[in-house]
């Protein structure tokens, strides 16, 4: 694992999402990708669970260090849980194809939102009513696209994906 | 033991104060302000140009404003040219089959020699010399000079101004004396003729279909140089000096 790559892929993943996601918003829920899941899925899938833990945790935190107004820990919790199980689920299961990764995207980004909106909701910050659309639809969208990132993503951390389809 | 102590950390997070952890929002934002700005400004204008195809820029929004207002204010202006048109028309019911153009008064000059109006209609506006000028519904004098875009109005004041009138049925001539009052010429003191008898214009083919009111007898006396003539002098009906706007009678409009 390159480290200072993972660190500067990180941060500049951070301030993509949080400046430029907003272009690819769609429906009136502004419901864009999780650009940081998607890059915990990868690292969870193609690193061993040692790194994917520390990867799921320092991504959890730059998902919350960019959520203003929101308190911070809640997706730092949800990511790293979801992060490691995932590393672990990948043990037994290999998720080297795009349709599962896909699908992992899709159900880790399901999880890993709602079970942030209720810690949110433990420390008494109130969200807007439809947030399990958003969830949902942040969910799917970053199933769609975020297989198709995996390549640029493992070009940058020097990681040989070898999948077929 | 490493993901028990980042989920340590993570709930440390969670539970402190938010002022604190917002510090951590906050510099992130103030390190990374520049590369965020231009994030936003893009998502922002990208947003913006989408509904740009059916709406037009600032510059061509206050062109199209102020077109808007200069439209409303001449409407406004043509319906209160029409109200006074029709309330003319209503008032002056032998004058149904004339056309009226209204005109503003640019300059009026009324001196001891010379009393004229320029008015802002002119040749454009089917006016031409010899036309009856009305102004508070009395005859005020007649055009005596186009160009255009303007026409001049000599004053039934007017030293050299000549209107055929009748006073009580007689037929007879008033001429401008330079001041704000007019002369009738050459009548008889065999005819009866009284302070406050009504002066009106006669009528004239192609240029005036019924009498219309010029002003009344102010003084009645003998006339000192020739004692067979009245010196009758005639009040206009209308006070020149406050008038704003004048009508044209154009009789035989070109529509």
């Amino acid at each position: 694992m390159h480290w200072f790559r993972f660190a500067v892929f990180v941060l500049i993943v951070t301030v993509l999402q949080a400046g430029l996601a907003d272009i690819v918003a769609v429906t009136n829920l502004n419901i864009k990708p999780d650009l940081l899941l998607i890059l915990l899925v990868f690292f969870a899938v193609y690193c061993n669970t040692f790194e994917a833990i520390i990867t799921s945790f320092v991504i959890g935190f730059a998902a919350d260090i960019i959520l203003f107004g929101f308190p911070m820990g809640s997706r730092m919790i949800s990511f790293g849980l979801f992060g490691t199980a995932l590393a672990y689920l990948n043990r037994v299961v290999t998720i080297k194809k795009m349709p599962y990764q896909s699908v992992a995207i899709f159900i880790t980004a399901l999880l890993a939102g709602t079970l942030a909106h209720l810690l949110d909701s433990f420390r008494g910050q109130t969200t807007a009513s439809n947030v399990f659309a958003v969830i949902f639809g942040t969910s799917l969208y970053s199933s769609l696209v975020g297989p198709f990132l995996f390549l640029p993503s493992a070009w940058w951390m020097r990681i040989k994906v070898g999948r077929l389809s | 033991m490493l993901f028990t102590w980042f989920l340590l950390a993570g709930f440390i997070f969670l539970l402190a104060p938010q002022s604190l952890t917002n510090k951590f929002q906050f510099a992130f934002t103030r390190v990374f302000r520049w590369p965020l700005s231009i994030g936003r400004n893009i998502s922002l204008s990208a947003r913006i140009q989408q509904p740009l195809t059916d709406v037009v820029s600032r510059r061509e929004f206050d062109k199209l404003q102020n077109h808007l207002a200069n439209v409303t204010e001449e409407l406004l202006e043509k319906h209160k040219q029409i109200e006074r048109i029709s309330g003319l028309r209503d008032r002056l019911h032998a004058l149904e089959g004339a056309k009226l153009r209204l005109a503003d008064v640019i300059t009026a000059s009324i001196d001891g020699s010379r009393c004229e109006l320029i008015i802002n209609r002119g040749e454009d506006d089917e006016l031409a010399e010899g036309q009856f000028v009305l102004g508070d519904n009395s005859i005020v004098g007649t055009v005596s000079d186009v160009s255009p875009r303007t026409a001049k109005v000599k004053l039934i004041t007017d030293l050299t101004s000549k209107i055929a009138v009748k006073i009580r049925e007689l037929k007879t001539i008033i001429q401008g004396s330079g001041q704000n009052s007019v002369k009738v010429q050459l009548l008889s003191i065999k005819h009866k003729v009284e302070v406050g008898d009504e002066v009106y214009a006669r009528k004239k083919p192609g240029f005036l279909d019924a009498p219309v009111k010029v002003g009344t007898v102010a003084r009645c006396k003998r006339d000192d140089e020739n004692p067979l003539l009245w010196d009758i002098t005639v009040k206009p009906a209308c006070d020149v000096e406050k008038l704003k706007d004048v009508a044209v009678i154009i009789m035989n409009p070109q529509e």
